[in-house]
């Protein structure tokens, strides 16, 4: 579902590469911690995946496509099939919960009859049916981040690319996350989360790619997390 | 694709940036209509030009049948109309003059339905219709249009020509035009760089406008991008903005210009200067939907749709 070439992304600037000669295979419907101290080069792969940047060497394949080669006019087909959640939620503050999952979809030009079918349900199945009308700043930080993992999934992507989605979380809401994430998982979308928290790690046991140096230092099929930091 | 969002985000677009919409709205219309007036005014110039010729030209008229000159006691044309021979001597003259620096033959007949085309526009045509006219082919004389190499210096053609055989009269307008030509000048070339000035000041503030908008929405446009919004899509909002902002400033400018025509030209000037030809409607019709110049209903939307469109590419480059 990813693959991972001999991808070295260079950043402008002198330094090391943030990626160096990075190979990485993920099928699909897999499940994948992205582990590694900051600035091991987790974002940058996430971000390659959504051709947010290109490789400065190597390829990039995402269901089958080289993407860094792909028609600019392509990408936004290419991001309907990722869906992306981030540490910060990035929820819109002025819409409400339905309005702001709703989003994701109008932007896309999908039918309101659609919408108004898919977005309840996609809704009750982070477990905020109820909540609905709610503004973002009325939830606590473990619903907003349901609200943006409804919002990434709304679209059923074949991918969901989680960046440190437990990172402003307390253990306690990061389980009920990681549920979530385990649910979608175990409904065919291939789950790439890059983390921080080893206790999820360690607690989730899925496979883990260790970067360091923006080099690929250990990929285990059922992981722990490995370092102390 | 669905509009519904992007009539929204228009909404609240024109309403969150009002100050500097209306900004862009009053510059727009002000620098448009100075480009109209200049328009305008290059026509007014031209149709002059066209009927009186320019401040260069001096106008060289042959004898025709029954010449009025001989009345006033002149022989140049007893011989009646200008002959072939007459007519050699005189080109062979302005040939010979280095005053001259081209010049132009027009016959009897083309002379004629030149006057007639005037004559009509003036609503004066009646000297030329009708059973037995005052004015006729024959009684028109043919002539030369001589261009001058220098505006000032035409002295020796016209003493070369003037006596010679077959030259009925000679008409020299330049002193009158060279000051009409001057002032119309001065007011186009005024009113060009106030609009060239203007619309540089058009063409940042939709620039700063975008600026804003695409920060004030940076979180919407952020989310778009990752949910796979086309660039068109996302770029909608900000050109329709722009659209509405032209359309408006172009719409006022249409009016002041029709303003300008109507009491300004038709009601103004052109009953108080009768000898000249007077822009009319067709010309201000030009200034709205000519292509070179580009008129104003052009020009207005390029200013603001094509700075958009490049900064929106550079604000929302997926």
């Amino acid at each position: 579902m990813i693959r991972f070439e001999k991808v070295t992304k260079k950043y402008a600037g002198p330094g090391r590469p943030a990626l160096d000669q990075v190979t990485i295979d993920i099928d699909k419907g897999e499940f994948v911690y992205l582990v590694g101290q900051s600035g091991s080069g987790k974002s940058t792969a996430l971000r390659l995946v959504l051709r947010e940047l290109r490789p400065t060497s190597g390829r990039v394949y995402v269901a089958g496509k080289e993407i860094n080669r792909m028609a600019g006019w392509k990408v936004p087909r290419l991001r309907r099939q990722i869906g992306t959640v981030f540490q910060d939620f990035r929820l819109l503050p002025n819409k409400t919960v339905a309005e702001n999952v709703a989003f994701a979809q109008q932007v896309i030009g999908k039918s309101q009859r659609e919408i108004s079918k898919v977005v309840p349900e996609t809704l009750e199945l982070v477990g905020l049916k109820d909540k609905a009308d709610r503004m973002p700043d009325e939830l606590s930080g473990g619903e907003q981040q349901r609200v943006a993992v409804a919002r990434a999934y709304v679209n059923r992507p074949m991918i969901l690319i989680a960046d440190e989605p437990t990172g402003n979380l307390d253990p306690q809401t990061s389980i009920g996350i990681m549920n979530l994430l385990g649910d979608i998982n175990q409904a065919g979308t291939t789950v790439v989360m890059a983390t921080h928290d080893h206790g999820i790690v360690d607690q989730f046991t899925k496979r883990v790619i260790e970067l360091e140096h923006g080099s690929v230092v250990r990929d285990e099929a059922a992981g722990s997390y490995g370092f102390q930091h | 694709m669905q509009l519904r969002y992007v009539f929204t985000e228009l909404r609240t677009g024109l309403r969150r940036n009002l100050s500097m919409h209306l900004a862009v709205i009053v510059t727009l219309f002000v620098s448009l209509t100075l480009a109209g007036v200049g328009i305008l005014l290059q026509r007014e110039a031209d149709r002059t030009v066209d009927e009186l010729g320019n401040d260069l030209q001096i106008l060289v008229n042959l004898c025709a049948e029954d010449d009025p000159s001989i009345r006033l006691g002149r022989t140049n044309c007893t011989g009646g109309e200008t002959t072939d021979a007459q007519r050699e001597r005189i080109e062979q003259e302005l040939d010979a003059s280095t005053e001259v620096e081209s010049w132009d033959f027009m016959s009897k007949e083309e002379g004629f339905e030149r006057a007639y085309d005037q004559a009509k526009r003036k609503g004066a045509e009646a000297a030329f219709e009708g059973e037995d006219p005052v004015v006729t082919v024959d009684k028109w004389p043919a002539a030369y249009w001589v261009t001058l190499e220098t505006p000032d210096e035409a002295d020796g053609v016209i003493s070369a020509v003037e006596g010679l055989d077959g030259v009925s009269s000679i008409l020299d307008q330049r002193e009158a035009l060279s000051q009409i030509f001057g002032i119309m000048e001065v007011l186009r070339y005024g009113s060009w760089i106030g609009a060239s000035v203007l619309l540089f000041a058009a063409l940042l503030q939709v620039a700063n406008t975008i600026r804003l908008a695409a920060l004030a929405r940076r979180r919407e446009i952020g989310i778009m991008r990752l949910v796979g919004a086309s660039t068109l899509y996302i770029a909608l909002p900000f050109l329709l903005e722009a659209l509405v902002t032209a359309v408006i400033g172009v719409g006022l400018a249409a009016g002041a210009l029709a303003a300008f025509q109507f009491w300004g030209v038709e009601r103004g000037m052109a009953e108080q200067v009768t000898f000249l030809p007077w822009v009319d409607w067709s010309d201000y019709q030009e200034v709205l939907i000519g292509l070179f110049p580009p008129g104003i209903v052009i020009l207005g939307p390029a200013l603001t749709l094509i700075p958009t469109l490049l900064l929106t590419r550079k604000y929302v480059k997926v």
